[in-house]
């Protein structure tokens, strides 16, 4: 850096921010796409429905039992010391609720997101990479085939059902953790966890938690997916488009983050 | 991880598999979606109630209204009205209606340390149920609100404290003189001492308490004779061979000779009756006088016979009388 020149480095850090506003252009676009098309019927044929299951398959239904039991694990500790806490400081009417926010709407939508995105967003960021070096991408072209549609597509949309289907599943465990730590195993207190359900529920809640949970289902496979498509085709620049893509992943899974919680307490 | 769908591995089930997945995830949703909806009270009815306040600060779109701890409702809308107060309106459960009456009472309470509390009171549940669209009275109890009227009161106290622990405050005073008190009643004499003030009055007191015990010993031996005397009489009155046996025993020997004396009665009166019939016979027999003067005194001598008889029957010592005409 020292040996730099001052324009040097301006250009240098001039392109640098030219790059990164590409990526995101790229990114956007792939996921306007995705979107798009995913809303098309016409995606829908048998061999774009294959890879749709596959990737759900691998993606949730693999790890369905041992992500359940782990997420229904880690409520029941966060559950546990919310609760008591609540209960020391003389808050325990707001125990329960605070649980359910700080689980179904937060916790468990990012945790499920950042799991998926370690192990699908990663593979499938890979396997696009090695698929672009390898030049497959080129030869389903020339054979007239769109890979964007019959490989990249249905892997965004199978990852999104995945995530999706993964969040309901764990998010209702932690409901029903919930109400077992705070009430006890009887159902005297349905109404009671029926009025605070309703407290938190509301329609902007439940609207922005279905779109943040759909924003990180996409995301987990639209980023892996542009990153690898725009490296080198070089073997040597594969790890760094996985890199790179996971980072801007983890970013992109926070800052959703932030902007649901920004729409919903600001 | 997942390849070209060429190179796959085969996976058994894989679309059943998918599928159930899919339809655990739709299944999941509906449920929540309908269960927020019916927690949100979407398919219950309701009745209103509207509450006007001076101040809403606290209130919230949501909030529930609690009786006895329990929420029987929730806040639907508030709203300014033109003289300034606030307008409350509240959706409260038909089946949770039945706690709030005609005589019910509503306050706000906001306490230190979390939300502000809506509270019904009901005192009298016999009272007629609220009319739905009701409008009541918000009270409000504000902890915070009270503080610096609080703490001007608190101040007072403290000063009013502080002269009374003064040196010379009337209270100390009291103080030195209940010492005095103290010492005294640690004295020869004790508490008596301490309230004659002087051992000349106590030990009369206690004179005088000494001369009733003797009095009192020397009455106690008086009751203890009238006692005895008590139990002799009772014994002479009541017990074996006293006057009252005795009375019972004549009473019961009296009660026997009046038995015989009316037994004794009885058989006279049939024997009267007897001479009664006879007589009447007789005057039959005499009215035809002069045509049976001849059977007269036949008959006669058989009257005779029979007064006879009569006078031999007869247990008491007068006559027989039959008169003739």
């Amino acid at each position: 850096m020292n040996s730099a020149s001052p324009p040097d480095l301006l250009t240098r850090s001039g392109s640098g921010l030219l790059n990164w506003l590409h990526g995101w252009r790229a990114v956007f676009r792939f996921a306007g796409v995705a979107i798009v098309e995913s809303l098309t019927p016409r995606t829908y044929n048998s061999a774009t429905r294959s890879v749709v299951l596959k990737q759900i398959y691998f993606t949730a239904w693999q790890i369905l039992p041992r992500f359940t039991l782990f997420a229904a694990l880690l409520s029941y500790v966060l559950i546990q010391i919310v609760v008591d806490t609540a209960r020391n400081f003389g808050l325990a009417d707001y125990a329960l609720e605070a649980t359910i926010r700080l689980l179904v709407l937060e916790i468990l939508p990012l945790m499920t997101a950042l799991f998926v995105a370690l192990r699908s967003g990663a593979a499938t960021g890979t396997e696009v990479v090695l698929m672009n070096i390898h030049n497959e991408i080129q030869a389903i072209e020339a054979a007239g085939v769109d890979p964007n549609r019959f490989e990249f597509i249905p892997r965004v949309i199978g990852g999104a059902i995945s995530v999706l289907a993964l969040t309901a599943v764990t998010s209702s465990i932690a409901l029903l953790i919930a109400y077992v730590v705070v009430y006890g195993p009887q159902y005297w207190n349905l109404p009671d966890f029926a009025r605070v359900v309703a407290h938190i529920f509301d329609l902007p809640t439940l609207t922005i938690l279905w779109a943040k949970v759909l924003a990180f289902g996409l995301a987990v496979t639209v980023i892996p997916i542009t990153e690898a498509l725009a490296a080198p085709k070089k073997l040597f620049f594969a790890p760094i488009a996985v890199l790179r893509g996971m980072v801007r992943l983890f970013f992109v899974l926070m800052l959703i983050e932030v902007l649901s919680l920004a729409l919903k307490y600001i | 991880m997942e390849r070209a769908p060429v190179r796959a591995p085969l996976i058994k089930n894989l679309e059943f598999k998918v599928g159930l997945l899919l339809a655990l995830m739709l299944i999941l949703a509906v449920i929540f979606i309908g269960y927020t909806l019916y927690a949100r009270g979407v398919f219950e009815r309701t009745q209103k109630l509207t509450l006007i306040a001076d101040n809403a600060d606290g209130v919230s779109i949501g909030m529930a209204i609690g009786f006895s701890g329990f929420p029987i409702g929730q806040v639907k809308r508030m709203a300014l009205t033109d003289q300034g107060k606030v307008r409350i309106e509240m959706a409260i459960p038909l089946k949770d209606a039945r706690w709030l009456r005609d005589n019910s009472v509503f306050t706000l309470e906001k306490p230190m340390v979390g939300a502000a509390k809506i509270k019904a009171f009901s005192t009298d549940l016999k009272s007629p149920p609220l009319a739905d669209n009701a409008e009541r009275p918000l009270y409000t109890g504000d902890a915070a609100q009270e503080i610096p009227e609080l703490i001007v009161k608190v101040r007072d106290v403290l000063s009013n404290l502080q002269d009374l622990t003064d040196q010379q405050s009337s209270l100390s005073q009291t103080m030195v003189n209940l010492r005095t008190v103290s010492d005294r009643m640690a004295g020869r004499y004790g508490v008596v001492g301490g309230i004659l003030g002087d051992d000349q009055n106590a030990r009369k007191v206690i004179e005088a308490i000494d001369r009733a015990n003797t009095l009192l010993a020397s009455l106690n031996g008086v009751s203890l004779k009238v006692d005895t005397v008590l139990t002799k009489t009772d014994q002479r009155l009541h017990g074996q061979g006293g006057i009252m046996d005795e009375t019972q025993k004549a009473v019961v020997q009296i009660n026997a000779i009046l038995t015989d004396a009316r037994e004794s009665l009885k058989k006279a009166d049939a024997i009267l009756k007897n001479t009664q019939d006879i007589s009447s016979d007789i005057k039959g027999a005499t009215t035809d006088i002069a045509s049976l003067r001849a059977q007269v005194d036949d008959s006669l001598a058989k009257i005779n016979g029979m007064i006879d008889a009569i006078n031999r029957k007869w247990p008491f010592s007068h006559k027989a009388e039959v008169k003739l005409p």
